[in-house]
């Protein structure tokens, strides 16, 4: 409660949290800090190799099928726009989640952890059939059959690249949907009702964020830049 | 996380309460932003501009400059920063900094890499150059 | 109240489960396992990490002496060398295969196992509860698993020491194509997997502890344990695990970048290769070796500084015990740890001046990494100034504190020569490389390490280390690293490079053979002389002379008010409140002051 904190407090002196927080949150935003570091420097290192290139593939020309859709889309980019809007959505729920922890409404906080994780499975779901889609056009770790944007032959980097980071990224929304499916095992068996507080919620929305925050880089990396 | 023990004033006492209405808020701050940039993106695509390079670095900016407004967002509503004490905040803001130099030398040594060879191994940039006909999809299996 | 969610002594949340308020110490029963192998208490895991890290040292130093034996002695056969290591050492002669396997992993083991786990890992978890006052860390479960994680991280790599094609052999540094291509070398086949296996290990153990020990310094701090009220150890300590846990993960990516290049045909750091043993060229194209290095060292760069910022500390904390003063400038210590910090991640690129990289952002470099002598002169004449006058106690840790300054001004010196990109092109790969980063970060930090060891080993283990035994390692081992490293620099600035195994083929070096017979032979003594420590080590923890009081040293922080051996908890009863900072020696006619001191009314102000 903002207001149980009296003016001219003195954060620092010890004996108290300076951040008025409990551990164990600030530890995952320091996790999180230290992981921004890892994909950043995945991120960078993409960046580093496009610099390094002459030319480099048009994600308008590559990202261009859809599900159920024979052939080309007549405009690119709509499934990652499907799959943005998945992953944004399942961070509102998410947030829904931890509100509902806050108001200590069990029901609430179960539900929308249910609808996150279901985001998330879907999320997951969506990249597994772009993966599979590029696997069959002929792109893998080490294989790009797709050209420069000026018509030149390009490295594989294209790929390489976009495989790593989207699987790193992937891989952190599956362990996201795992912790989220233990909270929610653990909302319902009443652990936290006894605890009396929702916190783990909280530091599992901080990751799930998290994970949400990183695609906003990876698809402005990939697919629009 | 096993440690703390039941205190009810624990689980009022971290910050304010959520306010639904500004989590729907941002939601459709964060869909307004992408929709813009998709249309950008897919508008570069369709129209044939003059001067193409000089249009793509300024679209690239503005990726940047969307992206980031993005970021914050997720930061400061969704991840509830913006409701922190200040200490939080800054701790956490003031290493992040350290991206703006990371990210220059990188991309300056990479594009220094490219000038380089370009010089030095005309070889190299001769086959970067040539075009050649797209593979059918598929095809490299 | 909202604000007081971590407060220790606040009835019902008080950290890591352990209720002083009406029980014993030892109220739930301790087996082996948990007391000894899997223990969470903080202090029985820095005593796995710094007994852990000696083997490490051991092995590591073992190392040098077998290549400093082959550089020493390039024309003689010891046959008892092939007796030992098989095939490695044909003849008796050290095969150049395995000459580049063992600096390899002699500068692995030693950065990464010993003087980041083995330092980091023993006097963080060892001091921040003890001296912020808390029971333990923040997650005493995870820095179990910190420790776990180390031990895996270990035991991958010795495994690498045994597989037929040997360890990895592209240096520490693991540079591709060397590393990221099977065929390049002996060194680079399974050895090179084990290697970044066990690094990545490592670096999972060096975040689970960094994470911890931030957030216990930052929310566990006693009442009245202000940060400016905190002992510099703490300071560094803290600016040690921030430089962890946002460099690391850097070098976990560039570690899976090259896991992919090496299993996955991906060309991340790989383009226009021929190799010599295969006679093929590779169609991978597009890649940068410079991008790893660039990765490496933004991680490299932190790293030097996370083995030096600990042994600053405890420097700094034992040379204001044993000066009886207060330490000079405190604020200007921590602005100065704060200082070099940050720019420890803006200089990366000055170990790459000669790799191609562009020379003008080299010369931005070459700025920046200059700028870094400023806050460590500011160190060096602090201690000094701490020096001065002081009414110093020559104990065992007071003189390797002593000999750390020494060490740290002779190898500080030198990086200004090499921090500038024109000298570093002909100084770059040569021998006097070698003795800047051995002298100042290698020894310096070693002499941080024994100084932390030789004085807080009454806390740790009730006794006292041997003083005859510990005087003798103390100038047998300075005034050898001095004979060692010094010579090199000389060798250095005549142009003799780096990784080679025999320099007799060379007219130029000729003049150095001698020279390099005595170093190898002051280096056996001084390795000779480490394991004297060891045995001191471990003969005190069971024949030493024992503690007898409480605050042996005569100090102000708040280890040396918890009991003789402390339990899992540290204070039996309450934890003590601070009311000053760290350093009130000798102040209005008192030796020494401890913290837990109320302010007097008509005391003076520091």
């Amino acid at each position: 409660m903002a207001q149980a904190i009296p003016a001219g407090q003195k954060w620092w002196s010890g004996g108290k949290s300076p951040y008025n927080v409990e551990y164990g949150k600030l530890m995952m935003w320091f996790f999180l800090m230290s992981d921004a570091f890892t994909f950043g420097a995945f991120l960078i290192s993409y960046g580093t190799i496009r610099f390094s290139s002459n030319s480099w593939p048009d994600p308008n020309a590559v990202f261009r099928s859809f599900p159920g859709v024979r052939g080309e889309m007549p405009v690119p980019l709509a499934f990652v726009s499907l799959m943005t809007f998945i992953l944004i959505m399942s961070s509102v729920t998410m947030v829904l989640a931890v509100a509902n922890g806050h108001a200590n409404n069990k029901y609430g906080v179960a539900k929308w952890m249910g609808w996150t994780i279901v985001g998330g499975l879907a999320f997951l779901s969506c990249q597994a059939w772009e993966w599979t889609h590029l696997y069959h056009e002929g792109a893998w770790w080490g294989r790009n059959p797709f050209l420069n944007i000026d018509g030149t032959q390009s490295s594989t980097n294209f790929s390489n690249f976009f495989f790593t980071i989207t699987g790193f990224h992937g891989f952190h929304v599956f362990s996201g949907v795992v912790i989220n499916i233990i909270m929610l095992i653990m909302t319902l068996k009443g652990t936290f009702e006894q605890r009396g507080h929702y916190l783990m919620i909280e530091k599992a929305g901080l990751y799930w964020h998290f994970v949400d925050l990183v695609w906003v880089f990876v698809f402005t990396c990939f697919y629009l830049f | 996380m096993e440690h703390i023990q039941a205190n009810p004033a624990v689980a009022h006492g971290q910050g304010q309460n959520f306010d639904t209405k500004a989590i729907w808020r941002t939601f459709r701050i964060l869909l307004i932003i992408t929709v813009v940039e998709l249309i950008l993106a897919i508008g570069y695509y369709e129209i044939d501009f003059s001067n193409k390079h000089f249009v793509k670095h300024v679209l690239n900016g503005i990726f940047v400059i969307l992206t980031l407004t993005k970021a914050f967002y997720i930061i400061a509503e969704f991840m509830h920063l913006g409701h922190e004490i200040k200490n939080l905040i800054l701790t956490l803001a003031m290493p992040s900094l350290l991206f703006i130099w990371f990210i220059i030398a990188f991309l300056w040594d990479g594009n220094s890499y490219k000038n380089l060879r370009n010089n030095y191994d005309p070889y190299q940039k001769e086959q970067s150059l040539k075009k050649v006909e797209a593979k059918k999809p598929g095809a490299a299996e | 109240m909202s604000n007081e969610l971590t407060v220790h002594g606040h009835p019902g949340v008080a950290a890591p489960d352990i209720h002083y308020e009406d029980h014993e110490v030892h109220h739930h029963k301790e087996t082996f396992i948990t007391k000894y192998v899997f223990s969470q208490d903080h202090k029985m895991i820095s005593k796995q990490f710094i007994i852990t890290g000696m083997v490490w040292a051991i092995l590591g130093g073992l190392m040098s002496v077998l290549f400093r034996l082959q550089l020493g002695y390039p024309d003689t056969a010891f046959p008892f060398l092939e007796d030992l290591l098989g095939k490695w050492a044909k003849g008796g002669k050290i095969q150049p295969e395995f000459y580049y396997a063992l600096v390899t992993m002699h500068g692995t083991v030693l950065v990464f196992f010993v003087l980041t786990g083995g330092l980091s890992g023993t006097f963080a978890n060892f001091l921040i509860p003890l001296q912020i006052g808390a029971r333990d860390m923040a997650s005493p479960f995870l820095n179990m698993l910190s420790y776990w994680f180390f031990w895996l991280a270990s035991v991958v790599m010795v495994s690498s020491l045994f597989v037929e094609t040997g360890p990895a052999s592209g240096g520490w540094t693991s540079y591709p194509p060397l590393s990221a291509l099977g065929d390049a070398s002996q060194g680079s086949k399974a050895g090179m997997d084990l290697w970044i296996i066990s690094m990545a290990l490592f670096v999972v153990s060096s975040l689970l502890g960094g994470l911890n020990y931030i957030s216990t310094i930052l929310n566990m701090r006693t009442k009245g344990m202000s940060m400016t009220r905190m002992p510099l150890t703490i300071w560094a300590i803290l600016f040690t695990a921030i430089l962890g846990v946002l460099s690391f993960p850097v070098l976990l990516s560039g570690f899976i970048l090259l896991l992919f290049d090496r299993h996955a045909g991906t060309s991340f750091y790989l383009s226009d290769i021929f190799i010599a043993s295969t006679q093929k060229a590779l169609p991978n194209e597009g890649g940068s070796a410079i991008l790893f290095q660039h990765l490496f060292w933004f991680l490299g760069h932190p790293e030097v500084y996370i083995i030096i910022l600990p042994a600053m500390g405890l420097v700094s904390e034992v040379m204001a015990v044993n000066t009886r003063k207060p330490i000079f400038g405190y604020m200007a210590m921590v602005g100065s740890l704060f200082a070099i910090t940050i720019l420890a991640f803006l200089v990366w690129a000055h170990h790459m001046f000669v790799t191609g990289l562009n020379p003008f952002l080299g010369s931005v470099f070459v700025l920046l990494t200059l700028l870094i002598a400023i806050p460590s002169a500011i160190k060096v004449f602090n201690w000094i100034t701490t020096l001065w006058k002081g009414n110093i106690r020559f104990t065992p840790a007071m003189l390797f504190a002593i000999g750390f300054v020494s060490l740290f001004i002779s190898g500080g010196l030198t990086g200004i020569f090499l921090g500038n990109s024109t000298l570093d092109i002909h100084l770059h790969d040569t021998y006097f490389v070698i003795a800047h980063f051995h002298i100042v970060m290698g020894v310096s930090a070693f002499f941080g390490m024994f100084c932390g060891v030789y004085h807080w080993f009454p806390k740790m283990y009730g006794r006292y280390m041997n003083n005859t035994m510990a005087y003798i390692h103390f100038w047998v081992t300075l005034v050898g690293a001095y004979l060692i490293f010094w010579p090199m620099h000389y060798e250095g600035l005549a142009g003799m490079p780096r990784r080679y195994l025999d320099y007799s083929g060379w007219a130029s070096f000729n003049q150095f053979g001698e020279l390099n017979r005595f170093i190898s032979t002051v280096a056996m003594v001084v390795f000779a002389v480490q394991l004297m420590f060891v045995f001191n080590f471990f003969y005190s923890i069971f024949k030493g002379r024992r503690v007898t009081s409480q605050n042996p040293w005569g100090s102000t922080t708040l280890e040396w008010t918890a009991p003789i051996r402390p339990g899992h908890g540290n204070w039996p009863g309450e934890i003590p409140e601070v009311h000053r900072w760290a350093y009130d020696y000798g102040k209005d006619g008192r030796d020494f002051i401890m913290q837990t001191e109320p302010i007097g009314d008509h005391e003076s102000k520091h």
